[in-house]
Parts: C-alpha cells; sequence; structure tokens
C-alpha cells in the first residue's frame, strides 16, 4: 500500500477518549495544546498544578504517534486531560503531528459537549517578531459568539478583530462555533519558535478574569528560565507541526471587501 | 497524480526528520545544552537569533568559522544536570549552551552586530551584494 492510502486510512480511524475517574460537568474547559511559544501548555499545566488538579481522562488514538511520558516511573499518555471542582484542562505534552490535529479537535469538542462544559478556554500564542522588544505581552481574545464578544468587551479584554488562526486554537473556534459551544482563544503575544513562560503567565491572568479564578503567576516567571531550557524539544518538535500547519499564515492580511 | 506528490513529501520529510533530528539537544563530551536557534534572510541582511537561559550578555561569545558558519556559544549562571530535569538514568553536567547554525546565503561576517535581549541573542549580519545590472 501507497503511504498516501495508508495516510487515509489512518485519518478516518477514531480518536477515542478515556475516561480514568469521574469527569465533572458543567465545568469551564481548558486547552493548552502545543503552538506558538507553548504559550497554552505552559500556562495550562502551571493551572493544572497550581490548582492542584487530578488525571481523568486521557486521548487514546492511531493518529498520534507511538510515545508514553513516564512521570515517577508510571506511563501517561502524552494527550491528557485533568480535572476538579469546575475545571477541566487538557494538555498534550508531544507536538500534535499536523495530520492528526483535526480529528483530535474534532474529538475533544465533541467530549467537552457531551460533559455539558459551559465554556471552552482555548490558550495559545499570536507570534511576534519583535517579542524581544516587549515586556508586557499583550493578550487578544476571539470568541465563537456574538454574546461572549460583548462580555470579553465588559471585562476590558482585547478582541482580535481582523485575522487567520492557524492550528489547534483555529479548530476549536471552528468545532466550537458548529456545535454552538461557547469558546474563548486566548492569544498571548509570543515568540513564534521560542518557549514563552511570560505569555504564558500573561495569558493566565487574562484567563483568570473570565474563569473568575486566583492564580498568582509569580512563581511561573521565577522559574521562566528553567522552563525555557526544559522546553526546548517540545518546541522545536512543536515548530515542525506548526510548519506543516502553515502557522506563517497568521502574519497574513486577510482579504474580505 | 496528487498521491505521488504526498508521497514524495512524505519521503522529502523523512529525509529531513533522519537528516536533522536523529541526535539530542546535549552534548556530554562538550558539557553543552544546544539552544533553540532560527534564522531569518531579509533582503539586506540574515539575522541569526537564539534562546540563551542562564546567560548573561558578558558569558555570550559569538565566532564566525568560515564564510557560512557562526558558532555561539553561552555559559550559563548555573551548571544544569540531567537529575535537574527529573532524569536518573542518564549522567551529565552541562555548563554552556552551543550551536553551529550554518549561514544560508553570502555574508560579511566582520560587519556583525550582536545584541541580547529578554534572554534572545540576535545577531545580525548583512548580506554580501553582488552586480547591479542597469535596467535599459
Amino acid at each position: 500500500m501507497n503511504k498516501s492510502k495508508h495516510r487515509k486510512q489512518i485519518m478516518s480511524q477514531p480518536v477515542r477518549i478515556i475516561e480514568k475517574k469521574p469527569i465533572p460537568t458543567h465545568a469551564l474547559m481548558l486547552y493548552g495544546l502545543p503552538d506558538v511559544g507553548l504559550v497554552g501548555l505552559i500556562a495550562t499545566s502551571y493551572i493544572i498544578s497550581e490548582l492542584d488538579l487530578d488525571e481523568i481522562a486521557y486521548v487514546d488514538s492511531d493518529l498520534l504517534p507511538p510515545v508514553v511520558v513516564l512521570h515517577e516511573g508510571l506511563p501517561h499518555a502524552p494527550l491528557r486531560i485533568y480535572g476538579g471542582k469546575s475545571i477541566i484542562a487538557a494538555i498534550s505534552e508531544m507536538a500534535i503531528p499536523a495530520a492528526g490535529i483535526h480529528s483530535v479537535m474534532r474529538k475533544l469538542t465533541e467530549w467537552a459537549q457531551s460533559k455539558k462544559v459551559k465554556m471552552v478556554l482555548s490558550i495559545g500564542g499570536m507570534p511576534l517578531e519583535n517579542r524581544q522588544d516587549i515586556k508586557e505581552p499583550k493578550v487578544f481574545c476571539a470568541a465563537s459568539n456574538r454574546d461572549l464578544l460583548d462580555l470579553l468587551d465588559k471585562k476590558g479584554l482585547n478582541i482580535l478583530k481582523e485575522g487567520y488562526m492557524v492550528g489547534p486554537q483555529a479548530l476549536t473556534m471552528r468545532y466550537c462555533a458548529e456545535r454552538k459551544l461557547s469558546a474563548i482563544a486566548f492569544l498571548a503575544q509570543s515568540f513564534y519558535n521560542y518557549p514563552d513562560p511570560e505569555a504564558a503567565a500573561a495569558a493566565i491572568n487574562e484567563v483568570a478574569k473570565i474563569a473568575e479564578l486566583k492564580i498568582d503567576v509569580s512563581k511561573l516567571l521565577e522559574k521562566g528560565e528553567e522552563i525555557r531550557l526544559r522546553a526546548r524539544d517540545i518546541m522545536k518538535r512543536t515548530q515542525r507541526e506548526l510548519t506543516h500547519m502553515k502557522k506563517s499564515q497568521e502574519y497574513d492580511l486577510p482579504l474580505y471587501v | 497524480m496528487s498521491d505521488y506528490v504526498e508521497d514524495f513529501k512524505t519521503w522529502a520529510e523523512e529525509i529531513i526528520e533522519s537528516a536533522t533530528n536523529q541526535r539530542p539537544s546535549w552534548d556530554i563530551e562538550s558539557c553543552s545544552l544546544e539552544p533553540l536557534c532560527n534564522i531569518f534572510i531579509t533582503t539586506k541582511e540574515v539575522v541569526v537569533t537564539a534562546d540563551l537561559p542562564y546567560a548573561e550578555p558578558k558569558m555570550v561569545r559569538v565566532e564566525a568559522i568560515g564564510e557560512n558558519m557562526i558558532e555561539i556559544e553561552a555559559k550559563m549562571k548555573r551548571k544544569v544536570h540531567f537529575d535537574d530535569f527529573g532524569i536518573t538514568h542518564r549522567k551529565g553536567e552541562f555548563s554552556s549552551l552551543l550551536c553551529q547554525p550554518r549561514i544560508p546565503v553570502p555574508v560579511k561576517p566582520e560587519q556583525m552586530k550582536i545584541s541580547f535581549k529578554h534572554g534572545i541573542l540576535e545577531i545580525r549580519l548583512p548580506r554580501k551584494k553582488g552586480y547591479e545590472i542597469k535596467v535599459e
């Protein structure tokens, strides 16, 4: 069988979410998947750690590489879902292959709706060429419906009015809008291909305004250099997948006459 | 036809992957970690950037190696061990960040300008110009 046929066959295979513990209903769901500057992954991992959330489910699919992550000697799926109280959070400790991103995001959104999630909050970065010249990254938001845009406006958050979104956040917005599931994407100005803990901290501060959470980001900022050093490998792999997703299209000017 | 193009793309990607990604991002022998590094080519210059956590400007050394390669080395403020990453099945200590990015177009290395902001090293190398062709 040639590789294209094999790829098409794989793409039709399902994504499964295996639940390990009871899943909270009517919760807020955070997405922190590898993207520019690893903003979403760093921010969501920090929130998980600060809120002491438990691993409640994981994603399994032949679309994902045959990888397990060992923590304290025990195997974990790289794409996991944490939960507790009224928050659910999905993170991935590996770059999601471009070929599988549609199926994974579609399944996550379908699953979120089946759990009667109140709102999806997707955290990511917005690449900025001169990021090193900026001390405090701004965060821009996009919403899946008009009411949410009004809410963002009321809370004083910056709205991303025009532009392209590419990758996990783009699909989150598309599939949530299709299913009429409320979703907000938080995009912090960040480095394209360097891990950006400061952008992650800025994103957390904005997420907290909507999620009504109290998260102190000072520890995250203190650990910034350590995170940048540790995140080199996943950043490099993420960068490769983002290239396949044509992520650089986010720099393009949209045409809508 | 598109299947063949796809197969060719996959094959090319596999070759690039095997050539660039089969080595770890650390080197025990030189006690160094490989920093993330990127190269942008503009019409006038080549801009090389590198993310150098735990480094300070005075600890960074940039050297041209021939005409199409530069070496970036930065001593880190603290030594890092595999243990620090939670890895106990390997032994090693790292004291610097080291990489040798290849410059893809001709440049004037003697005119390079270096800055270090926010932990990011930025090296600007003016491009060598060819000769001008007059428009008739």
